[in-house]
């Protein structure tokens, strides 16, 4: 058994597998399948400092190897989470990531306030493509993350600050910086890429919301690679997502320069993705001889 | 709630375009009653969702679900052969539950009969059924064994090719003043249990009514907040976990 502790902005992770933000919930539901205490982390459903009735249904399509999503952050509010579910999580013993939203700049910097010392990390959802307002808007030119990262760093001085980032742009390098810039203490992503099904008989697409984000197995390659392009264009430490379904998926964001990584749509194949993914992970640590996960980062050499 | 690696018995064609797969469970998981649902894989690694299918049958370790075959998940679906093993979560969602009631009036149409006949053989040696069941035709028509162990039984199909010419709301309807029902449980089209809250309201016919909705889902346990519906008041209430099973009168259909 290697160690699968990993360390991120001072705060211990029991190893470095997350639940990805929105397929997880707050994470009840998948307490019922399996004790959570077992992950490293939970990024939360995207939260709002108003609970949400997000988008109409269908909600969900598939695509070969990925799905797409269009919930519209349907949350119950930052107190409701503040008061229901942040003590059950508390108890849990995992890290807890809260994921956050807002249709103004005004909004994050609230939202912020509000959970400052009062979860163990706070993410900044810049990127959800599913919402009108806010969102994407704020997270694809480099000055907005940058403006919004430091109204959102202003609004916490105890709890470290992640800003997940958006594929949908023209550079994730530039991206990733403003971020940094904007005094970001770690950086996620990538978050979906936004696409579309059609439904050829009705001649509509199968989402509601007509577009949705695009996750799950087949986006993996295009996150790989824009986790080493992120890693490798700022100092502090990031967090890998898109994919993941194995251990040795998350050995590859790893090496490709990932501290930690998230897993969200392999929990819709099986229940009990993340669990597995652990388990698969020490496995390879074993089997190569490694007795210490942080060894593998960013370890990749290229052609 | 378990998610399990199922060993697929059979999966046989039971009506035009209509699989029924039977499914040996590798561990306990408790009692499945009617009106519940797993999610099951189709066996293509490329389907990342799992197919929400209604219970239909439960024999020990063994359980039956029956599927329409729509798109490229339920085509590979057809094409799995016995002995392989797919992944499943069971059992998910509500039930009808049916403690209060003694003379059941049940509406079903198309792929809805499923759940359906799950609650009649849970419950037939005690209960009494009455049941108005519609297909699109004759070559639709399935489980006629199982439907019949409601104490009363009505087909009736889209264009008369088996039974009467009709649909099962208004063979209800023709049919209600002789059925002294304790409950209505109905499954099928969105459509179908539109017309039901309609003509229910319309006739005056106030007796307890509970249906199961469906709807593209992703988790399947609560977390993702995907397949979500809306209460008479218009909050969002999930499908899944929630669900499937609402009060006709507490969601807008």
């Amino acid at each position: 058994m290697a160690n699968l502790q990993v360390e991120i902005c001072g705060v211990k992770f029991k190893n470095p597998v997350i639940a990805a933000s929105g397929t997880f919930g707050f994470g009840r539901e998948f307490n019922l399948l399996y004790d959570i205490s077992v992950l490293g982390g939970i990024s939360t459903k995207g939260m709002t400092l108003e609970p949400r009735q997000g988008n109409p249904v269908p909600r969900i399509a598939e695509g070969s190897s990925v799905i797409l999503n269009a919930v519209g952050l349907q949350n119950p509010g930052v107190e409701h989470f503040i008061k229901e579910d942040l003590p059950f999580l508390r108890k849990k013993g995992v890290v807890i990531i809260a994921n956050v939203a807002g249709k103004t700049l005004e909004d994050y910097g609230q939202i912020c306030a509000r959970l400052d010392g009062l979860v163990d990390m706070v993410e900044l959802n810049i990127s959800c493509p599913n919402v009108r307002a806010g969102g994407m808007a704020l997270g694809i030119r480099p000055e907005n993350i940058n403006e919004v990262t430091k109204l959102s760093k202003a609004n916490l001085s105890k709890t470290p600050l992640i800003v997940k980032l958006s594929p949908n742009v023209e550079s994730i390098a530039t991206n990733a910086k403003a971020a940094e810039d904007g005094g970001a203490d770690c950086i996620s992503l990538i978050n979906t890429l936004t696409g579309m099904v059609i439904d050829i008989e009705r001649r509509k697409p199968i989402i509601a919301n007509n577009t949705g984000g695009v996750s799950g197995a087949g986006i993996k390659p295009i996150a790989v690679r824009m986790v080493y392009e992120a890693s490798h264009a700022v100092k502090i430490p990031v967090i890998g997502m898109g994919g993941i379904t194995s251990g040795e998926d998350a050995i590859e964001f790893m090496m490709a320069g990932a501290r930690a990584v998230q897993v969200g749509t392999a929990n819709f194949s099986d229940g009990n993705a993340m669990p597995k993914i652990i388990a698969g992970m020490n496995k390879w640590l074993d089997r190569h001889g490694i007795n210490d996960i942080n060894e593998i980062v960013n370890t990749l050499t290229l052609n | 709630m378990k998610d399990l690696l199922a060993t697929v018995k059979s999966n046989k064609k039971i009506a035009e375009n209509i699989y029924m797969i039977t499914l040996t469970l590798p561990d306990e998981v408790g009692a499945i009653h009617g009106g519940q649902f797993v999610n099951l894989s189709t066996g293509n690694g490329a389907n990342l969702l799992r197919r929400p299918l209604g219970v239909c049958m439960v024999d020990g370790d063994d359980i039956s679900v029956c599927y329409q075959v729509k798109g490229k998940g339920t085509q590979y679906l057809t094409t799995v052969e016995a002995g392989r093993k797919l992944q499943v979560l069971l059992p998910l969602g509500n039930w009808f539950d049916l403690d209060d009631y003694k003379n059941i009036v049940v509406i079903g149409g198309g792929v809805g009969v499923f759940p359906l006949i799950a609650t009649i053989r849970e419950h037939c040696n005690k209960k009494n059924f009455y049941s108005y069941i519609g297909f699109r035709n004759i070559d639709a028509v399935c489980h006629y064994n199982e439907l019949n162990k409601s104490k009363k039984l009505t087909i009736v199909t889209d264009d008369g090719s088996f039974g009467d010419k009709g649909n099962a709301v208004s063979a209800y309807l023709a049919d209600a003043a002789n059925v002294q029902a304790d409950v209505i449980i109905s499954c099928g089209p969105p459509i179908m249990l539109k017309i039901l809250k309609q003509k229910l309201a319309e006739a005056g016919i106030k007796t307890p009514c509970f249906v199961s909705l469906e709807e593209r889902m992703g988790c399947g346990m609560g977390a993702c907040l995907v397949c979500v519906c809306k209460t008479a008041e218009g909050e969002n209430v999930r499908v899944c976990r929630d669900g499937p099973v609402f009060d006709i009168n507490e969601v807008q259909l």
